[in-house]
């Protein structure tokens, strides 16, 4: 039999829901998992308890993402479609930026050729880092539902992706890295909201600390 | 019933809940209570999702108990029912046995 100071929940899942979960009613949410998981790590198996937590967990993130998205569809809906305009725009800046400096410095890049390849690499780092960027001003304006507005911009682009790779591979051949690359915009989106959701619940807890 | 006043059968399973269990009603004994007697697995969301609605019709009200530290230091919210909600309830209750009355359902149906 353990104590129930001796059965923490899973990080890893209670870190997910806090990701979704805002105010006092998060604090009821995740006070009420982590009352039941207490009883029934002391009743039975603790990794029963952890699979009855992590269950849990999973199916309230999803009922928080609805809920999230009822409470102000409006404002969701247009913080999602401007965070796709912006996402439009900031997608060709890596490629405007490239094609700028390689018109700029010609004969280097001729005399340079592994530096240019290099900044070309580079380039490709630069795309994501632009969506997680997309997606961190989008949590930013949706604040109390971070997590609800950058995955419903990443869903949709995920749709939009879903098509694109259907009509190229019914069209011809398409490369695994190509259709991995594409799979990386959403991920980023998601994360700069993550970024910016974590950095929001960290600033929140810092005068409880106090 | 007039407009959107009404009930759906989780919010209706929901409120009974609260009914039954008065003044010990938050997340961890509705839940418990509704798996008990339905013998249907409820997630803690579902609970808080339906909850919700039922405080922004003006069903439900809520308010925050002391912080306890089986739940990490956090507070429970506890739920009462209000009296539109109980008229909510009545309302159904009546509705649904005028609508049953000459049936015999459990041995037409089943």
């Amino acid at each position: 039999m353990m104590s129930q100071a001796s059965v923490p929940p899973p990080r890893f899942a209670m870190w997910l829901l806090g990701l979704f979960t805002v105010g006092t009613e998060g604090e009821s949410i995740v006070g009420d998992l982590h009352e039941e998981y207490s009883q029934l790590a002391l009743k039975s198996e603790y990794g029963v308890a952890r699979i009855w937590y992590w269950r849990q967990a999973l199916k309230t993130v999803v009922h928080l993402y609805g809920m999230g998205f009822r409470g102000a569809p409006w404002s969701t809906t247009a913080v999602i479609v401007g965070g796709f305009l912006l996402m439009r725009f900031v997608s060709g800046l890596p490629d405007m930026m490239l094609s700028a400096v390689t018109d700029r410095y010609l004969t280097y890049w001729s005399e340079h050729f592994r530096a240019y390849v290099w900044m070309l690499n580079g380039m490709a780092i630069a795309h994501p880092i632009a969506m997680i960027f997309v997606g961190g001003l989008v949590a930013f304006v949706a604040k109390g539902r971070e997590l609800v507005a950058t995955i419903t911009l990443a869903l949709a682009l995920s749709i939009l992706v879903g098509v694109a790779v259907l009509w190229v591979g019914a069209h011809g051949l398409i490369g695994i890295t190509w259709i991995l690359w594409s799979c990386a915009d959403p991920l980023a989106i998601m994360a700069g909201g993550i970024i910016v959701r974590t950095r929001r619940s960290l600033a929140a807890s810092l005068p409880s600390r106090a | 019933m007039a407009g959107r006043d009404y009930l759906g059968e989780f919010e209706h399973i929901i409120v009974l809940a609260l009914l039954r269990l008065d003044d010990r009603a938050y997340g961890v004994t509705v839940r418990q209570e509704i798996e008990l007697r339905t013998h249907r697995e409820v997630s803690i969301g579902a609970i808080y999702a339906t909850l919700d609605r039922l405080e922004a019709k003006g069903y439900v009200k809520s308010h925050l108990g002391d912080p306890t530290p089986e739940r990490g230091g956090r507070s429970k919210r506890f739920f009462h029912v209000t009296p539109k909600g109980v008229a909510a309830v009545n309302r159904i209750h009546r509705v649904l046995q005028s609508m049953t009355e000459g049936l015999d359902v459990l041995r037409s149906y089943s």
